[in-house]
């Protein structure tokens, strides 16, 4: 079974206990939703990269601490790079992370 | 099941590798504090909240886990349930917290002997291991498919306390692994 760090509990969990909660770093447009087209809405909503290789993402230690994190992932190899606390951005690239995604923004939120 | 009503634990989950005993009537709170309360919180009700996730404070009668970040479940015995209830009160009416009775949401098992870990271990993914869960370590975590707190109160005695509808599923499914625990 995958160990996953929990950022929170401060060690390694078996991969059960969480459950994983969709991309991260999407923000929530400051525009108000009737405001927006609906091209607009619906990109927030819906649209993700759904990215081949370092992805960062969502996780919840759902039968653990209870909290969400964040975690940079490879979705071809499911390996877990790092994992961070929520309202982190992800760590700077470093040797053994290079290339971590930054956050970034969805549409209407200009 | 009425709050107060024992589940039958068969003769099979008694034995040299492993005991299954179920505790008595407790009582529960689930508190949660806001981060910058729980110095105060701590000093004014007296309850010794364990700081780090995973920390417990054991004592006669009233154990305490950290669960998550300022999250805490208090488990005592009966005998407390008034000083408990005024002590919650206060809390509730001096910070913006949740304190919440929880009383009859669980029941609690104790597992003990050499195969207790190992009997756990059947459906419970943690390294059970001394090392890695040493004694006074606590934690919710699964029981195959029901959510558990549990700890450890000595290197063959587990504490589980489980939802009272998993109760019997948590039971029979240890009766059912009782034939792993006893090959070597
Ligand atoms: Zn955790």
């Amino acid at each position: 079974m995958m160990l996953i760090h929990c950022p929170y509990c401060e060690e390694k969990r078996p991969e059960i206990e969480f459950a994983y909660a969709g991309e991260a770093h999407i923000h929530r447009p400051v525009k108000d939703a009737d405001d927006m087209t609906d091209e607009e809405w619906s990109h927030f909503m819906f649209l993700r990269d759904n990215k081949r290789g370092d992805h960062a993402e969502r996780w919840w230690h759902a039968n653990g601490c209870n909290m969400f994190f964040n975690a940079v992932r490879n979705t071809v190899t499911d390996k877990f790079l790092v994992t961070y606390k929520m309202g982190e951005l992800p760590p700077k690239a470093s040797a053994s992370n290079a290339k971590l995604p930054a956050a970034k923004k969805t549409g209407g939120a200009k | 099941m009425l709050f107060n009503q024992a589940i039958e634990i068969d003769e099979s989950l008694n034995d040299d590798v492993m005991r299954l005993s179920l505790s008595g009537e407790r009582v529960r709170y689930s508190l949660r504090l806001k981060p910058a309360d729980v110095a105060a919180a701590k000093k004014s009700s007296g309850l010794k909240l364990p700081a780090k996730i995973g920390g417990t404070s054991i004592a006669a009668g009233q154990t305490i886990l950290c669960l998550g970040p300022q999250e805490w479940l208090i488990v005592a015995l009966p005998k407390s349930r008034e000083k408990l209830a005024g002590t919650m009160a206060k809390l509730s009416a001096d910070y913006i917290c949740s304190a919440v009775e929880v009383s009859h949401r669980n029941l609690q098992f104790t597992v003990t002997g050499p195969g207790a870990a190992r009997a756990l271990n059947a459906a419970c993914p943690l390294d059970l291991s001394v090392d890695a869960f040493p004694v006074g370590k606590g934690t919710r975590t699964i029981f195959e498919g029901a959510p558990i707190v549990l700890w450890r109160t000595a290197e063959h005695e587990f504490t589980v306390e489980v939802w009272r509808s998993f109760a019997p599923y948590l039971r029979d499914f240890l009766a059912k692994t009782a034939k792993d625990r006893h090959m070597a």
